[in-house]
């Protein structure tokens, strides 16, 4: 129970930084796409950069056991990542 | 601290701010439930959900009983929180619209494109999420499940991911606006 209210507090404050950001906008998404807004790539790379550097050094200091990493079968993601585009061009996900 | 009051107000932050936001986010949840921070299966669980209630033939397959466990899984509740936090988001910088007028249809770069039609929107809105729900289902994940969670931990999937997500999104951005690209 303890949990289920931690993760929907990660929850919330997964939206209010999606929403701060622009992300919930359909203009914000496509125009990363046409190169004239790329308030999306810069929140993404940011989140990345981060999120790497923060779970490496846990990792380094042996506070953090790393969950399952997404796995690779390569013709999947890429397949999966060309129709996502698609989606995501025509609905602002 | 009246500063950072004034600055939750705003309607836009900084991209770097809210990467920032988003990254610590990210590590609290591998660190506190173990879980990457994912958008699509959400969506899978509660179609499985509903499937096995519905037609329980249909649905008794591998993905559903084995990849996408049907039920109200952690995604889920990650999804509710989600969707109240973007609310909150959208409260405090006043650009909450429910129930407004222009609700179903706010964009004005939308309706310049396609028309200020809400059918419209709705119609591809709905179609372009089934396209994204089969993508995300293929590739393992979405822009945040596979791409910001996944590559957080350096999994070759995620950038693998954002290759194909940003080759196809230019492509159909350029069909869509053609001149006006």
């Amino acid at each position: 129970m303890a949990n289920s209210i931690m993760i929907l507090v990660l929850g919330g404050l997964f939206g209010f930084s999606i929403n701060k950001a622009g992300l919930t906008k359909y203009n914000k998404i496509v125009n990363v796409f046409r190169f004239t807004d790329m308030a999306v790539l810069k929140f993404m790379m940011t989140a990345l950069a981060v999120g790497m550097s923060g779970m490496f050094i846990l990792r380094g200091l042996g506070l953090v056991t790393f969950p399952n990493v997404p796995a690779t079968y390569i013709v999947g993601n890429l397949i999966g990542g060309l129709i996502f585009g698609v989606g995501m061009a025509l609905t602002g996900f | 601290m009246k500063f950072i009051l004034n600055y939750i107000r705003k309607e836009t932050w900084s991209p770097y701010v809210a990467g920032v936001l988003l990254g610590l986010v990210a590590i609290l949840a591998v660190l506190t439930s173990n879980i990457l921070l994912g958008g699509s299966g959400a969506f899978e669980n509660l179609a499985g959900m509903i499937g096995k209630a519905l037609a329980p033939a249909a649905f008794d397959n591998m993905y559903f009983n084995f990849i996408m466990p049907p039920g109200l899984t952690t995604g889920v509740i990650l999804m509710i929180g989600a969707f109240f936090g973007g609310m909150i988001g959208a409260a405090t910088s006043k650009t909450l619209k429910w129930g407004k007028k222009d609700a179903a249809n706010s964009d004005f770069q939308w309706k310049r494109i396609f028309g200020p039609q809400n059918w419209k929107r709705w119609l591809l809105a709905f179609v372009g999420a089934i396209i994204l729900e089969y993508a995300a289902g293929i590739a393992g994940g979405c822009t945040s499940g596979l791409a910001i969670s996944g590559g957080m931990l350096l999994a070759p999937a995620a950038f693998l991911f954002i290759a194909g997500m940003f080759a196809s999104g230019i492509a159909t951005a350029l069909i869509i606006y053609r001149r006006r690209y």
